[in-house]
């Protein structure tokens, strides 16, 4: 095979470059504060697998969208105190969530699938069909 | 620098580990992770009326894998946050989250009903609540005018 020839066999092929990071959107209205949750990347069979830590975001307080080429995930977090308890020690911050990527072509954009548990986001983010590579040939005049 | 640094006035809760990390304090510590690991998970305390509020971020654990004890005072948080299963370390492209397991051990206070905390955990939080003692009222000694002049 041609990628044999050019010594790229160890590569796999068509695997999509992780999502680079966009720059955040504008805050969403709301006084409270916006944080970047951790996250992991790696790499399945099928693509790529995003995993972020959203401690306090439920289904229903996650906000997760692809608008042409850039992922966004927002999760609103409740205070998980009443308004009159007194904070007496911190030692994390309190707030809501956001991160965006930019996805690349080779994500399928329309097959991209979430889950959520125990406050962790696992989003799924399958290659696109794989294109049929184009030889080119290259003449001498 | 101690890590863990309570309200100066009032400490409501003592870490233990305040001593130990007393004793980092002058070594070299080249891997700050370890240091974070060191303090995981990291907790909220808050005070109400009737209770004081312990809230921690615990996404990824689930309730089978938390164990919490109360012993003497000593209020132990015990679990485990698993990896991703099976997936070799070259295929991570992006390594921000923290695995493995952990323990952490804080002294409550001491007005607290011991055996009337309860705890809950709810996507990726948990919270116990430490409903705190009636305030004991002031005892009045007597005192006895002694025979002896």
């Amino acid at each position: 095979m041609s990628s044999e020839r050019n010594g790229m066999s160890q590569i796999p092929v068509n695997i999509p470059p992780p999502p680079t990071e966009a720059d955040a959107p504008a805050p969403p209205a709301g006084d409270r504060a916006l944080f970047t949750p951790p996250i992991d990347i790696y790499e399945s069979d099928e693509g790529l697998v995003l995993i972020a830590d959203l401690p306090g975001v439920s289904v229903k307080t996650l906000e997760l969208q692809v608008q042409n080429n850039k992922l966004t995930l927002l999760g609103r977090v409740a205070n998980p105190a009443p308004a009159n308890a007194r904070l007496v020690h911190k030692e994390y911050e309190e707030g809501d969530l956001l991160r965006s990527f930019i996805l690349s072509e080779d994500v399928d954009h329309e097959r991209v699938t979430a889950r959520l548990n125990d406050g962790v986001l696992e989003i799924f983010l399958p290659r696109a069909a794989k294109t049929t590579p184009r030889r080119i040939d290259v003449n001498t005049e | 620098m101690p890590v863990f640094r309570w309200g100066e006035s009032w400490e409501p809760l003592r870490d233990l580990e305040r001593q130990v990390d007393r004793l980092l304090e002058s070594l070299p510590f080249p891997f700050p992770v370890i240091r974070f690991e060191r303090r995981f998970p990291p907790v909220n305390l808050y005070e109400l009326d009737h209770e004081f509020l312990l809230t921690a971020e615990l996404p990824g654990v689930s309730s089978e894998n938390l164990e919490l004890t109360l012993s003497g005072g000593i209020l132990t948080l015990k679990g485990k946050r698993p990896a991703p299963a099976g997936i070799a370390d070259d295929r991570f492209r992006r390594h921000e989250r923290v695995w493995g397991a952990w323990e952490r051990s804080l002294s409550v206070p001491e007005r607290v009903l011991e055996d009337k905390v309860s705890a809950q955990f709810t996507d990726g939080i948990l919270q116990i609540h430490l409903p705190k003692a009636p305030e004991t009222k002031p005892r009045k000694i007597q005192v006895v005018q002694g025979n002896n002049s």
